[in-house]
């Protein structure tokens, strides 16, 4: 499997009270534990169970995902402007690996 | 992964030629006749009844060629103030091996009750949406969606 890598794309700034779009996509199998192998062994769950996003270090949005959710999850969401600030976004996968991204956000 | 690409396209193959006796035979058709105990099945899943609303959009296509990628559109008409905010909104697709789909956690003032993703579908069936609003109450949206090809393998 080749490694997940996340992808962010949202705007560099933003004016105060706006509501800006983000989009977010991470590469990953999203593999079930619905499938079996060759020899019919079940192949084991291993999704990204947990998505969050940050805004100047308080949890400003979250996702619990199931196995129902496509491969390469996508998550388009829309967040406040309110300070300039850190964007934090964390992808949690099956066995604790974690991915993130930052971002900064300039509010005028 | 061990799959080689012919090898891919044969179990593929076969499995479409099941899925195409199943998409013909006469259950299909009870089974979308039968439909509404959803009502039933939120009160289940979420412990208390859900009203219908028109507050809650749940936006798919009704038609759609493949269970793998199914685009989902949801948002809440609310001013996701202290006193009226959503919650929570959970996605349930009750005709999958798994009906858990997704929950959405959302944050007064800071994040829009607005969110799109794709979701995998096993069959034809009503998506459901639940979203929890700040005083406690259940809103409840549902939409048919008719894939042709099992997402869920």
């Amino acid at each position: 499997m080749t490694t997940p890598t996340p992808r962010v794309l949202l705007p560099s700034g933003a004016t105060k009270g706006e509501v800006f779009q983000v989009r977010t996509l991470i590469s990953h199998q999203m593999e079930t534990g619905l499938r079996h192998d060759k020899q019919g062994r079940v192949i084991p769950r291993k999704i990204i169970n947990r998505f969050a996003c940050r805004y100047g270090g308080v949890e400003v949005f979250s996702v619990d995902l199931h196995e129902a959710v496509s491969a390469n999850p996508y998550i388009e969401f829309y967040l406040l402007a309110m300070e300039s600030g850190r964007l934090e976004f964390l992808w949690e996968e099956d066995g604790g690996s974690i991915y993130r991204l930052e971002h900064q956000l300039a509010v005028a | 992964m061990g799959f080689t690409r012919r090898e891919m396209l044969v179990t593929g193959g076969v499995g479409c030629a099941a899925l195409a006796n199943a998409w013909f035979s006469p259950a299909n058709a009870a089974e979308k006749a039968e439909k509404d105990d959803t009502a039933e099945f939120v009160a289940r899943q979420m412990g208390r009844a859900a009203t219908e609303s028109v507050r809650l959009h749940l936006t798919m296509p009704a038609v759609f060629p493949t269970g793998y990628t199914v685009p989902m559109d949801l948002k809440v008409d609310s001013p996701m103030t202290e006193d009226d905010h959503v919650k929570r909104i959970s996605v349930f697709a009750p005709q999958n091996p798994l009906i858990d789909v997704a929950s959405f956690n959302f944050v007064p003032r800071r994040s829009v009750p607005r969110v799109s993703t794709r979701i995998r579908l096993a069959k034809p069936q009503f998506v459901v949406a639940v979203a929890e609003m700040g005083d406690g109450t259940l809103l409840m949206a549902k939409t048919y969606v008719d894939v042709a090809t099992n997402g869920c393998i």
